[in-house]
């Protein structure tokens, strides 16, 4: 009995740490960040069509029916989750979404890396055909691998302050 | 039967409870389900009209404007030397990319004058991806000037001008209209105001957009990429390593037995260019 309740004390407190106000506020910056992160990829991709397609054309993974609708819907794609991260909306759901996208570009990068052609992640905009010496597979994956571990918290936590999420519920 | 009574009420109290958490339960559902729709419509919407967009923007591939003389399907590639020679040489270069200058300060005296004794027809592919990875606009910009030079039949001698002036790949001085200006000085009659306004207005931008999308959807991937007669040769032609005295020695081969072509009769750059060449010039200040 006297052990169940120690544990039970030292339960509660570690749900207090991933469950109380101060982990809502961390919830926040967590959110905020992917947010920064998804909108600066989006916006980056916006402005030229044509380089947002070569990027995806550079795998050499999709078909080239694909490699434009693909590049033209990606920053957008990354733009509304950017947005409805902002907003604290369908936190958890939008995490999902962007651990998998994020896993998605992990797996594309690697296997660019693992057939060994030379491209650039085309993640922030730009992409395509580069010099073997600028190939920065390693930097990009570990980048992503980050990205990844602020979505995998919000999975976990969606609950976060100054959201829409915390407002409807209320 | 007091027992019972309790027992019934405690029943009754447990069933309402029961019943109210069932109900949360199905409105925080019902708001989670509402979330998801909203989630996915807000998603979906993004990427469709995202697709139009963009779809719309990139409409025009063919280039409104190209500059004169261009040649081939949409007018992307710049011919130089006599179109009838016997042999072509395909050149796909980048205003920014350091091989590509290395290439030009080697081996454009002898490609000019493989031009001039009409044995070869050159064909080059100008194009920009340097920017992506570097950013910038040096590849554009630089590409759109050469753009304006074929354009005002001063192809070549800008051509060769720029490459000898051609800056670290990391520096942008492309990417400054007025440097490519300030080299046009070097090529007699270039530097007129047409000239000037087609650089600074980068008139060929949608031209330079599209011969890069013909590169990206082409099976090169580096640059320079140089063909003769459709085979690769550079770094090397089998196992033979390219040099300007093998360039003429396979040019030569390719051509044994044919007849010359006769140059300048697609009407490029009259100025003589075999003297715009090997001298390492410092750039200009």
């Amino acid at each position: 009995m006297a052990s169940q309740q120690a544990d039970r004390g030292r339960v509660s407190g570690l749900r207090r740490a991933v469950d109380g106000s101060a982990a809502e506020w961390f919830g926040l910056a967590v959110r905020l960040g992917l947010a920064l992160v998804w909108g600066w990829a989006g916006l980056a991709k916006v402005a030229d069509p044509a380089e947002a397609a070569q990027a995806v054309r550079a795998y050499e993974i999709l078909p080239e029916s694909l490699v434009k609708p693909v590049g033209w819907g990606l920053p957008f794609l990354e733009l509304a989750l950017a947005l409805l991260l902002l907003l604290g909306l369908g936190t958890r759901i939008v995490a999902i979404v962007s651990g998998v996208l994020l896993l998605v570009f992990i797996a594309g990068i690697s296997s660019a890396w693992a057939r060994g052609i030379s491209i650039d992640c085309g993640c922030f905009g730009g992409g395509g055909t580069v010099d073997e010496s600028q190939t920065k597979y390693l930097q990009e994956i570990l980048r992503d691998s980050g990205f990844l571990l602020l979505a995998a918290w919000l999975v976990y936590r969606p609950r976060t302050k100054l959201s829409l999420d915390a407002w409807l519920a209320a | 039967m007091s027992e019972k009574n309790r027992e019934g009420k405690r029943n009754a109290r447990d069933k309402m409870k029961e019943a109210r958490a069932a109900e949360e339960a199905k409105a925080r559902r019902n708001r989670k389900l509402a979330v998801g729709g909203v989630v996915a419509v807000v998603i979906a919407a993004a990427v469709v009209v995202g697709v139009v967009v963009q779809n719309q923007r990139s409409k025009p591939e063919t280039p409104t404007a190209a500059p004169a003389g261009t040649i081939g399907d949409k007018n992307l590639v710049i011919p130089v030397g006599a179109a009838n020679a016997p042999s072509t040489l395909t050149v796909y270069e980048d205003p920014r990319c350091p091989a590509c200058g290395s290439f030009e300060r080697t081996f454009s005296p002898t490609v000019d004058q493989l031009e001039d004794a009409g044995k070869v027809y050159v064909n080059y592919h100008i194009v920009s991806f340097i920017d992506r990875s570097l950013g910038g606009s040096g590849s554009k910009y630089g590409a759109n000037a050469l753009g304006c030079a074929q354009d005002a039949g001063h192809f070549r001698d800008y051509h060769d001008v720029l490459y000898r002036n051609q800056p670290e790949e990391t520096e942008d001085s492309f990417g400054t209209k007025q440097t490519l200006i300030d080299l046009a000085k070097q090529v007699p009659g270039l530097d007129t105001p047409e000239f000037q306004s087609c650089v600074n207005s980068n008139k060929f931008g949608g031209w330079v957009s599209a011969v890069q999308q013909d590169f990206d959807k082409s099976s090169y991937k580096s640059t320079p990429t140089v063909l003769l007669n459709g085979e690769a040769i550079y770094p090397k032609k089998g196992d033979e390593q390219i040099s300007p005295e093998n360039l003429v020695k396979w040019v030569d081969a390719a051509n044994q037995g044919k007849q010359l072509g006769t140059p300048g009769s697609n009407g490029q750059s009259p100025a003589p260019s075999s003297t715009a060449a090997e001298s390492n010039t410092p750039p200009s200040p």
